[in-house]
């Protein structure tokens, strides 16, 4: 036999091998989770297939394995970009910051709204680490600045609105840890310092650092970046929560859904050890409407329009109030009178990070 | 379905193997034409309906063009019908001005107008042949249907005569089984690797407002660009060669490491093949066939390039691009009679070929021009930061890009002999295809196209 014809040989029995094992080890857990039925009308409107192919790319054998192997793979060969997540030395950074569009609708409804309202409206645009960390992104994806895009929205908003510029504040402060390496978000100790500003600007002294006791929740945690690139040359984050010894507490946490469903919620045996999602970890899972009421004996009274990036902040804010109401605009279609009426409150707070605003119909339900 | 996803890989391939090893000889043929359509299948139902469709009017078509081929006037009126329905066909799936028929057939947009603009030729080709009498009318429908359907052909135009001599003795020999799949990873890699990674620093050059762009960035860009379209439309063929091997069918390579050559007119004797062939075969022929006068000739060898340049690119810009690619390429000897240019051939082609290639890659004319104009220094820069940032990045990549499209890697390739190429093969093609199972893992695909088809 030619050594030719013995290497093709040798070949296509590695290559059949290698793919028949893992065709094989995916497959073979048909029935075990969600294959896609095949039946005449699945296979007729087409969706067998796309489900096929989704299946075989969500089940795949090892598939994490195979993911970390990319991201390596991808940040050693080419730009530290990995499905749209830019790997700096210390961090990971979001990059469509560069293609968002802030859209001037949500001014325009704020604006709206205020116009209506008889108390002060508040308005916090909180940046992501992608603007922060800017400085760390390679420039063709600065042409468009997370500082500008706050600056149009806030120009935006009419004269009698506040706005509270936490960008400067939190951009003085990168040298600390205030925002996770592995997600967009705020940690603790950043959304204290933004709760300074805000609160400062509520007409409040801010509580001093030293009167909190902080506790690990956990110190492997890996945010939204790292679950879009499953890179691991990025060092896991550390979980904080913050606690005012001896200030108030909450006495009641009632929660309502779209449906009108009202319930309690027992604010002590929150357990967040095993909550994997940060923004979950203050507040519980996303709904609608909250309403908080605290052992504060000063008959004020907030309400909060805000979005995930927001929660970190709402402990903070109990100090002060002897009760909160949350809205969360993405998590509902009803529109904000189905929960609340904003003139029973003498403030009220809007606090989104920055992109939120580029989903244009975001704050559609507090005019109508 | 592409060829380059995991469900393709490892859901569609091994048991369409099976099966077709299964079979006796006979009955392969019908195996093949059975999978084509579950293929098909798989994308849309509509699709394979509609293919079925676009086969059976060119086999129809075509049955009655060759039954008229003594009366000159009844083949020529078959001819054109089957002419005018593919091409209209064609720029349905190619333009946006037929969206709703786009969206009424469910059609996958991603990959499919590439695989019809392929099709188109096919059956144009056969339709042709027919009528000029060098081939008779296919009478067995899955033949045909064969030819056109056939779920590893996409991507190869081939003459008719060619492919049916193929069809007569389907092997399935372990060996050739082997090469199938070197060349199917082989392309795997191109895509995968090569494209997909210039294609994020063409995107990135992109990115820059033209007015702003620096000298070095333009080039860069343009480097990227031309080196993504080689690797993927190489890759795309390869792999699709690559798996035809694996059914029986060996088709000739397409590419024949083009860039890098020393004149225009070699880089577009080695840069698609089978296309370009094709081109010159049934169009640039029968047009000089209908006068003898020089002129004519000239102005059919324009005309050749100009539907070229619409078949990558259907909009003005391709047609621009091809005519002027066309003048180009018939004035280029007085330029090769220069004695300078023996020894700068390759640099002269390949500024030539970067300039071309703007007209395919930009949005519109005006934009290819403002970019040509950052290329030649209009905006003043010659490098920054951000040139730096990119040769740090992608440095690598793009080195090893030339390399592997050079002629260098295939002399060496030669020069070591086939013994130490046979040797470390095996190993390296499971290699390679776990570093690019690795990267479609994510997605389960690699679909970016750097081609407005």
């Amino acid at each position: 036999m030619k050594i030719t014809e013995l290497s093709n040989r040798l070949t296509a029995v590695f290559v059949i091998a290698f793919i028949l094992f893992f065709g094989v080890l995916t497959l073979s857990e048909y029935g075990e989770k969600d294959f896609p039925e095949i039946s005449a009308k699945t296979i007729l409107n087409g969706s067998f297939g796309k489900v096929l192919e989704s299946y075989m790319t969500e089940n795949f054998a090892f598939r994490d394995r195979w993911l970390s192997a990319k991201a390596d793979i991808e940040a050693d060969m080419g730009e530290k970009i990995v499905d749209g997540v830019y790997i700096s030395d210390g961090r990971m950074l979001g990059t469509e910051g560069a293609r968002r569009d802030i859209s001037l609708k949500n001014a325009e409804n704020v604006n709206k709204f205020a116009d209506n309202y008889k108390g002060t409206v508040y308005f916090t645009a909180v940046p992501t680490s992608s603007g922060v960390y800017a400085e760390l992104l390679p420039d063709y994806l600065l042409s468009n600045p997370e500082k500008s895009q706050i600056a149009t929205l806030y120009d935006g908003l009419a004269d009698g609105i506040r706005k509270i510029d936490t960008y400067n504040i939190l951009k003085m402060m990168n040298e600390s840890y205030i925002y996770y390496r592995t997600d967009t978000g705020l940690t603790s100790y950043g959304a204290y310092y933004v709760y300074r500003a805000v609160i400062q600007k509520l007409g409040f002294l801010p509580s001093s650092y030293s009167k909190y006791t902080i506790s690990h929740v956990k110190s492997d945690f890996r945010g939204n970046l790292y679950k879009r690139c499953f890179y691991d040359g990025t060092k896991p984050d550390i979980l904080d929560i913050y606690s005012y010894s001896g200030g108030a507490e909450i006495t009641d946490c009632t929660v309502c859904t779209d449906s009108g469903v009202t319930y309690k919620k027992q604010p002590d045996n929150m357990d967040f050890s095993e909550s994997d999602d940060i923004y979950n970890m203050y507040l519980g899972e996303g709904n609608p409407f909250v309403k908080i009421n605290t052992s504060v004996n000063n008959q004020k009274k907030l309400l909060v329009i805000k979005d995930s990036t927001a929660d970190c902040l709402i402990p903070f804010l109990i100090q002060h109030y002897s009760e909160i109401a949350v809205i969360y605009p993405e998590y509902s279609e009803k529109n904000m009178s189905f929960f609340v009426d904003p003139d029973n409150y003498e403030q009220i707070l809007f606090l989104f990070g920055i992109d939120s605003m580029s989903n244009e119909n975001l704050l559609e339900m507090i005019n109508k | 379905m592409l060829y380059s996803s995991l469900i393709f890989i490892y859901g569609f391939f091994p048991p369409s193997l099976l099966i077709y090893r299964i079979f006796s000889e006979k009955l392969r043929k019908t195996v093949l034409f059975a999978l084509s359509m579950i293929f098909c299948l798989l994308c849309s139902p509509e699709m394979l309906v509609f293919l079925i469709f676009f086969t059976f009017v060119n086999y129809v078509v075509g049955l009655f063009t060759g039954a008229f081929r003594r009366k000159k006037l009844l083949s020529t009126l078959c001819l054109f019908i089957g002419v005018a329905f593919d091409l209209v066909m064609f720029f349905t799936f190619r333009t946006e001005k037929f969206i709703f028929l786009k969206e009424r057939l469910r059609i996958p947009d991603e990959i499919f107008p590439i695989y019809f603009s392929f099709i188109t030729l096919s059956a144009l080709g056969y339709l042709i042949d027919i009528y000029k009498k060098r081939i008779r009318a296919e009478g067995n429908f899955i033949n045909f249907g064969l030819y056109i359907m056939m779920f590893s052909k996409f991507f190869i135009v081939i003459r008719y005569s060619s492919f049916r001599k193929m069809l007569d003795g389907l092997s399935c020999d372990n060996s050739q089984m082997g090469k199938g799949l070197k060349i199917f990873v082989r392309g795997l890699v191109r895509k995968v690797i090569f494209a997909d990674s210039l294609y994020m620093l063409y995107i990135a050059v992109k990115s820059i407002n033209v007015l702003e762009m620096s000298v070095a960035n333009a080039w860069l860009g343009m480097t990227a660009y031309v080196l993504c379209l080689y690797f993927t439309l190489s890759g795309l063929t390869e792999m699709s060669t690559g798996i035809s091997c694996c059914f029986g069918m060996e088709f000739p390579p397409c590419f024949n490491y083009p860039v890098f050559s020393t004149k225009i007119r070699t880089f577009v004797s080695k840069w698609h093949i089978q296309v370009l062939q094709w081109f010159r075969r049934c169009l640039l022929k029968p047009l000089c066939d209908l006068s003898k006068n020089r002129l004519c000739h000239r102005l059919a060898y324009i005309l050749t390039w100009c539907a070229i340049g619409t078949w990558y690119r259907t909009d003005v810009n391709g047609l621009i691009f091809g005519g002027l690619l066309g003048f180009f390429l018939m004035e280029e000897k007085f330029l090769c009679r220069l004695r300078l240019l023996k020894a700068t051939g390759i640099i002269y082609t390949c500024m030539a070929i970067l300039m071309f290639a703007v007209l395919i890659s930009g949005d519109d004319i005006s934009c290819s021009f403002r970019y040509i104009l950052a290329m030649l220094g209009g905006n003043g820069v010659f490098a920054d930061s951000m040139t730096l940032y990119l040769l740090r990045c992608y440095g690598v990549i793009l080195m090893a890009g030339v390399f592997f499209s050079s002629m260098i890697f295939r002399n060496i390739a030669v020069r070591c002999g086939k013994t130490v190429a046979d040797i470390i093969s095996p190993v390296l093609t499971v290699v390679f295809l776990a570093v690019c199972t690795a990267l479609i893992s994510g997605s389960g695909h690699s679909a970016v196209l750097i081609l407005n088809f």
